[in-house]
């Protein structure tokens, strides 16, 4: 195992303080480094991109237009009009992900949402957010929604405890697809790069065989930029159905 | 010079004029014809991305449901001393959630994108006999 060719697809996910404060305390990590990274990039680009609001948008304030009537069809497709009031924080969400994915996608980059206890904490707080509005604003009938319409009486004892587990399992669902998706397609794009070193090692035919992993390794970039995109495109579709849940909770 | 606006202006008004008038239908025109492709475009993106996506939405909504049932029976156990009885029984509800979360999203992802009716696959039925 000493081979200089070892290929370690789990290093890329390792957590590096940059700056701690006190002994073992609080650290600024890699992982916060490109939150507020992204962050950053995302408000500076919609900030300068549509600064001018022009009547006739140029290139840069299009993709913003683009990015915030795509978001909104969303939201009030799944959410209708009363879910609107929610757009600016499914639009944060999005973005965020979004742009932390493709963050992940530049090489040496680190990609945040392949740890779980991030993408758990967003869809914590979609879950925290759609509970809290939906007592809010229905009082107690939000519990409607664990009460079927239409569901005889003397099987809302086994229905009931079946609602409350679907439930309560959509922030699992919501983090662990976002962070198995990412998770995954790293560690596939480093184990195929892998080979091609590995492979190259062998002399020239080795090379030659180095070939396939090479193609393949190229075409599994492009399919993670595809999921890059669609995860988050599902993380927010996903939050604004639970949203529409909130404000019209019965089934 | 001011005369001489005066002069071509009648003449480019009256081009202007058609030109201007059905400008509203042009632009329903070109607006359609962008629409149509960018839908069928986006379907068909949908169809591709989707086997994948649906894939894993699908699991994870099972598996997620079943964890969460196991954990809360678990922890029932932990708190009431009732051995593992709660969390069998926790674990059947959450495999009975996993199979509604299923449904739900499986029905959700047909209403997004219909399969086939019985008229478009027609003709296949009838090329089979």
């Amino acid at each position: 195992m000493a081979d200089p060719n070892k290929v370690d697809p789990i290093h890329q996910f390792q957590i590096t303080d940059i700056v701690s404060f006190g002994e073992g305390g609080i650290s600024f990590t890699n992982s916060a480094l490109f939150m507020v990274l992204s962050v950053g990039v995302i408000a500076l680009y919609l900030l300068l991109s549509t600064q001018k609001r022009s009547l006739v948008p140029n290139r840069v304030q299009l993709v913003s237009e683009m990015l915030y009537e795509f978001v909104a069809k969303m939201v009030s497709d799944s959410a209708g009009k009363a879910g609107m009031k929610f757009f600016p924080f499914v639009f944060s969400l999005f973005m965020f992900v979004l742009v932390a994915n493709m963050f992940g996608m530049i090489p040496f980059f680190f990609t945040f949402t392949s740890h779980i206890i991030i993408t758990f904490a967003l869809a914590l707080l979609v879950f925290v957010v759609v509970i809290v509005y939906g007592l809010y604003k229905n009082g107690l009938k939000f519990l409607k929604l664990f009460v079927p319409s239409g569901v005889p009486g003397y099987v809302l004892p086994i229905v009931v405890p079946i609602e409350v587990v679907s439930f309560l399992s959509r922030p699992i669902s919501l983090s662990v697809r976002l962070f198995a998706n990412i998770l995954a397609g790293h560690i596939t794009l480093k184990v195929f790069a892998g080979f091609i070193v590995t492979l190259g090692g062998l002399g020239f035919l080795g090379w030659l065989g180095a070939l396939l992993p090479l193609v393949m390794t190229v075409a599994i970039t492009a399919l993670e930029f595809l999921v890059a995109a669609l995860q988050a495109y599902v993380f927010a579709v996903l939050t604004s159905m639970y949203i529409n849940d909130a404000i019209h909770p019965s089934h | 010079m001011a005369q001489s606006r005066n002069t071509k202006r009648p003449p480019s008004g009256e081009q202007a004029g058609p030109l201007t008038s059905d400008l509203a239908a042009r632009i329903k025109r070109a607006q359609a014809a962008e629409e149509a492709p960018g839908d069928a475009e986006m379907s068909a993106a949908n169809r591709n991305l989707s086997g994948w996506n649906r894939g894993m939405r699908l699991g994870t909504e099972f598996i997620a449901a079943i964890l969460v049932g196991a954990g809360i029976g678990y922890l029932l156990d932990l708190w009431l001393k009732t051995g593992p009885w709660l969390m069998l029984v926790m674990l059947l509800v959450g495999f009975a959630a996993g199979v509604l979360n299923v449904v739900r999203s499986a029905a959700e992802m047909n209403r997004a994108a219909p399969p086939p009716t019985a008229a478009m696959r027609a003709p296949d039925d009838e090329e089979d006999e």
